[in-house]
């Protein structure tokens, strides 16, 4: 796995559509994200804390990568619940709760053409994330709220992307 | 048979036919050359093109997989260039930008914003 860290960024999804023939499995991670996006452009709120990443997913058949996105939020709330005892709701196909409130989102967006031309997976996990704005605080939590301490965000990436491979190796067999 | 080939933005007006001898007459802007079955009354020559073979056949544009246009980039009438961006198309929260595996000129856009398609389903015609 290649690391690309930043700092502050406008996305993590659009830089990794910008690399010209990037490598599989080329993982960017940004700090802070000042154009976090999700589905249709809704914003995502990535302040500094948070846990943000685009992955450079290896060229599958769309199924499989239509597939993926939905095993990547088991593998996020696999990760969620075993290492923090959270009880995490997936609302299918890509987002997680825990207690009502979203913690994490991700986002697939293919380049097509006569086939797959690029894939990029992103998530965004609410990680260490001490406070949202008022009109957030309802709907979005984090693993600081929730556990009362911080995480280490590298070992979450780490654990993520194993799973994410795991799971890509299991669908394209 | 008449027929208008533009070569390189000159346009050339081409007439084919055949007389009753069986020879066949081939009129270039007004210029004829006369072929007889084994013989040619006048020589021409002719360079070796050096331009790319082209494709003069529709270029269509399918939809990869079910889902629902969120977004068109082009109008109809719009040249596009190969890989350019055509339109998004959202299926199972994915969003999948559709480029061009063309370059040619959209003629026909046969789909609207936040229609479904499915798989398969032609979205743009270029030519």
């Amino acid at each position: 796995m290649k690391l690309i860290k930043y700092g502050k960024v406008f996305s993590t999804q659009l830089l990794a559509k910008k690399i010209k023939n990037p490598r599989t499995w080329l993982v960017l991670l940004a700090k802070e994200q000042v154009a976090g996006y999700g589905r249709k452009g809704a914003v995502w709120f990535s302040p500094k804390g948070g846990l943000y990443f685009s992955i450079i997913l290896p060229k599958s058949k769309i199924e499989d990568l239509q597939t993926l996105t939905i095993l990547a939020a088991f593998v996020v709330a696999k990760m969620v619940k075993e290492n923090f005892n959270l009880e995490p709701l997936i609302k299918l196909p890509n987002d997680i709760f825990i207690s009502g409130k979203k913690i994490a989102g991700i986002l697939t967006e293919n380049v097509v053409g006569k086939d797959v031309k690029l894939s990029v997976i992103g998530i965004g996990l609410n990680t260490n994330i001490e406070k949202f704005p008022k009109d957030l605080e309802n709907i979005a939590t984090s693993l600081k709220i929730e556990l009362g301490k911080r995480v280490n965000n590298e070992k979450i990436l780490k654990e993520i992307i194993k799973g994410l491979k795991e799971q890509l190796k299991t669908i394209s067999e | 048979m008449k027929l208008k080939l533009k070569i390189k933005g000159k346009e050339y007006e081409i007439e084919i036919s055949e007389s009753k001898e069986g020879e066949v007459k081939i009129n270039v802007g007004g210029k004829e050359f006369v072929f007889g079955k084994d013989e040619e009354k006048e020589k021409v020559l002719i360079a070796k093109p050096t331009f790319p073979k082209r494709d003069f056949s529709k270029k269509e544009i399918k939809a990869p997989i079910t889902g629902v246009i969120s977004e068109i980039f082009v109008k109809e009438g719009y040249y596009v260039k190969k890989n350019q961006k055509l339109l998004l198309l959202s299926a199972m929260k994915m969003e999948n930008e559709i480029v061009s595996d063309f370059e040619g000129r959209v003629e026909k856009i046969l789909i609207k914003k936040d229609q479904k398609v499915k798989g398969g389903e032609t979205l743009i015609v270029l030519r």
